[in-house]
């Protein structure tokens, strides 16, 4: 994935990060789980594929909760030219068979396949109605690698067994999963051209935080859901499904995909840092002085309570020499509501620590919108803040890759042609 | 912990069993207790210590410049705090990047800074931001304390990022795109416990400052004397130990017909070492009329140096100038600086 050579730490990764059929068979060693069976008929499942707010499980303030372990599988489609329909009806088959084996929900599976501006250049034109864009970098002190799959597989579920086993059954590698018979896999479609993985949820980065990155004295707390020791995603600050929803066209109930890779380098973060410090940057610097947040912030409830935060804040970035994240992205709010649905998780790919940010947005350019926002080049440029500095949590992280897709409705997730009207 | 730091610091006991007791020096006698009742402002350390060159390389627009020296402590600056950082066990030096402009040899603040990895054999052995900061022997610089695996050819990256701060006259131009650079540093403990080490147990606390170092190879960061300052001077004032020279620029390649230039220069006491990344609020009274009243943007310009300024409609040539320091420096800060510059003074010129 990078040029950084074999890390010094692949030895400490879990099942999932290391994947295929031998890890498969290791983590049902530990014990296989009794996952709930899927639909009888795949039809009756949500029209949008990121429909996924309803199946997951809520947290105790009644958050929606990602599900807890991840994969990412960046595909290339195997045919020359465009997608026969005989390649779509395998595809097709081999998801609902997905779903019926599994049941739509974090206890089961989740999934959505997403494609790239390089799988529609093989059509006349782009995707009717709605703009996806090749990658770009999105700040002058980032120079990401573009990912240029034509296709993106995400597959979610609180059960590391599960997420292996429908990896591993796409792949034909496994001709059953939860007792329910493939009735077709990607083979001879889709070749893999990149794996990725990753978790989130409270104990999940505690236990992997063996990785480059952070730093020997274990500094992850025990019930933090993502490296950086907060909580993330509250529903307050979340924008809903439908607010990131294709409206019109084709591909209407579909949704815009932003996948990055970024890096994290949480050195300075625990052991500089004062918890005051981190607060402050990570949600703002009134936050720190009241004490808003205790532990990694579960006393919330369902809102970051960005309202308390100053809301002109290239001005309290000059009075207070410090802005928060979450401050500044709350400017990239439209009526009072983010743009992007967040469905970011943590990673120990290539033995270092990382955050795979996969975010929603009905149109890529609300997310470009809310990166700007949180680049907070206009703070740096016009107060004490720095750059990368005190401006929110820019110094600990390196964005490495970027990627854009679309998430076509369900009934057009199989090779979509880029005009279905 | 992972194999090869278990391996390393297990051999590391192992020697100084060897050497029994006594002998091996520790980094905890590089860092003597702090002086009790620091003053308010910039005063002498406890110790100064020697930089060895790591090696320098031209980056796009700019110059590296690569120093270690024992790991330190240091203070970072959040609004009106400064957070003490302590050595770790783990740390092997500190490492301080100076970027520059070869032609004019100015010493570069940069807010969006600088990353800086460290190789070996093709592995990443550590990586990070290093901190913008100010130290009294060796000026503004990029520096924090990094964890190498023992003795050894390494490779040091660097990208040093665009500047956004403004630029003025022949700066203009240049230093809008980052770049990147790498220079291979032949790391031996030995070489490092040699560098000076100077205690100044008679003087520690005082107030005043240790020299700039100056050194043959990098250039340090020295803002100009304030009478050799462009326009006219309106004054230096002095305020939570930070030194304020306002200066009037009527005429400057840079402005336009009917336009003045308000420059406010901070800088440290004694060593005239720039004061970067501060909020500063300026106004400009000019034949009876507020002619200015806004924020003051950190720029650079080759004979101004770093400075806070704005550009004012008036011809006027006798202005009246009031400066708030709205937000401190917001760099880290070594030894002898953590109490000075972290109030937020007023002034009138
Ligand atoms: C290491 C990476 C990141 C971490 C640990 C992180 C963490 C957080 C946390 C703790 C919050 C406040 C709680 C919440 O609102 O859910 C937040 C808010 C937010 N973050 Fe991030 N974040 C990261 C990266 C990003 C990126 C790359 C983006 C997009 C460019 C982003 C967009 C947002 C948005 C839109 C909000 C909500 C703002 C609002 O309330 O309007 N975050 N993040």
């Amino acid at each position: 994935m990078t040029d950084r050579g074999i890390s010094r730490r692949e030895f400490a990764k879990s099942a999932v990060a290391i994947g295929g059929t031998a890890a498969l068979a290791a983590c049902l060693d530990r014990g296989a789980p009794d996952v709930p069976e899927g639909a009888d008929d795949p039809a009756s499942l949500p029209a949008r594929q990121h429909a996924w707010n309803d199946a997951l499980a809520t947290d105790d303030a009644g958050n929606p909760r990602m599900a807890h372990h991840h994969v990412l599988l960046l595909l290339d489609y195997e045919g020359d030219g465009t997608p026969t329909d005989a390649d779509r009806g395998q595809v097709e088959d081999a998801l609902r068979s997905l779903e019926r084996a599994y049941e739509w929900s974090s206890d089961g599976l989740l999934f959505t396949l997403g494609y790239s501006p390089a799988y529609f250049d093989r059509f006349e034109a782009g995707p009717a109605g709605v703009e996806v864009p090749e990658p770009e970098a999105l700040a002058p002190f980032e120079d990401p690698a573009f990912d240029t799959p034509d296709a993106l597989l995400h597959l979610a579920s609180d059960h590391e067994s599960v997420v292996l086993a429908a990896e591993e059954a796409l792949k034909g590698t496994k001709e059953s999963v939860n007792d329910h018979e493939m009735a077709a896999t990607f083979e001879g479609v889709f070749g893999v051209a990149d794996r990725r993985t990753g978790f989130v949820g409270g104990g999940l980065p505690a236990e992997n935080q063996d990785v480059d990155g952070i730093p020997d004295s274990e500094p992850v707390p025990e019930d933090a859901p993502l490296f950086m020791g907060f909580k993330s995603g509250f529903e307050g600050n979340q924008a809903t499904e439908d607010r990131v929803t294709v409206d019109s066209g084709p591909f209407a109930g579909g949704a815009t995909q932003h996948l990055s890779f970024i890096r994290l380098h949480l050195q300075q973060w625990y052991e500089q840092d004062s918890r005051e410090q981190r607060v402050s940057k990570m949600f703002c610097p009134a936050h720190a002085d009241e004490g808003k947040v205790e532990g990694v912030g579960e006393n919330l409830g369902t809102d970051s309570a960005i309202d308390e935060c100053p809301e002109d804040v290239v001005e309290s970035g000059r009075r207070e020499g410090v802005v928060g994240h979450s401050q500044k992205l709350s400017r990239a709010r439209e009526d009072d509501s983010p743009t992007i649905l967040r469905r970011d998780f943590d990673s120990t790919d290539g033995g270092e620590a990382g955050l795979h940010f996969l975010s929603l947005q009905q149109s890529i350019a609300d997310f470009v919108a809310t990166k700007e926002a949180m680049n907070g080049t206009d703070v740096s440029e016009n107060s004490a803040v720095g750059q990368r500095t005190n401006n929110g949590i820019l110094q600990y992280m390196t964005v490495e890759r970027r990627g854009n897709y679309l998430l076509p409705p369900r009934s057009l997730r199989a090779l979509p042609p880029a005009d279905p009207a | 912990m992972d194999r090869r730091r278990f391996l390393a610091s297990a051999g590391l006991a192992g020697a100084s069993l060897v050497a029994g007791c006594g002998s091996f020096q520790s980094q905890s006698t590089r860092a003597p207790p702090l002086v009790e009742n620091r003053p308010d402002g910039t005063y002498r350390p406890t110790h100064v210590e020697g930089m060895g060159m790591a090696g320098m390389a031209e980056a796009g627009d700019y110059m590296v410049g690569f120093g270690y020296s024992f790991p330190h402590r240091f203070w970072t600056v959040t609004g009106t705090d400064a957070e003490r950082v302590d050595i770790r066990d783990a740390d092997s030096v500190h490492l301080m990047a100076t970027v520059w402009d070869p032609e004019t040899e100015m010493v570069l603040p940069i807010s969006a800074g600088v990353s800086i990895a460290i190789e070996r054999d093709g592995e990443t052995v550590d990586e990070k931001s290093p901190w913008p900061m100010i130290s009294q022997n060796m000026g503004f610089h990029y520096g924090d304390n990094y964890e190498l695996d023992g003795d050894g050819l390494y490779t040091l990256k660097a990208r040093v990022n665009a500047m956004d701060e403004r630029r003025l006259g022949p700066f203009a131009e240049k230093f809008s795109e980052a770049a990147e650079a790498s220079v291979e540093f032949d790391f031996a403990q030995s070489a490092l416990d040699q560098l000076s080490y100077e205690e100044f147990p008679e003087t520690q606390g005082e107030r005043g400052a240790v020299d700039l170092m100056s050194m043959e190879m990098m250039p340090t960061s020295q803002t100009p004397v304030a009478g050799e300052l462009p326009g006219t001077l309106l004054g230096t004032k002095k305020g939570s130990d930070g030194v304020y020279a306002a200066t009037w620029l009527s005429e400057a390649d840079f402005l336009a017909d009917g336009e003045s230039y308000l420059a406010v220069s901070a800088r440290t006491p004694y060593n005239r070492v720039p004061l970067p990344m501060m909020s500063l609020d300026g106004s400009v009274e000019a034949g009876g009329e507020t002619v200015f009243d806004d924020a003051l943007t950190a720029a650079l310009h080759p004979d101004l140096g770093y400075h806070y300024g704005a550009v004012v409609e008036t011809t006027g040539t006798d202005p009246s100038v009031g400066v708030d320091v709205v937000a401190p420096p917001q760099v880290s800060r070594h030894e002898g600086y953590e109490t000075a510059f972290v109030g937020t003074p007023s002034f009138s010129f």
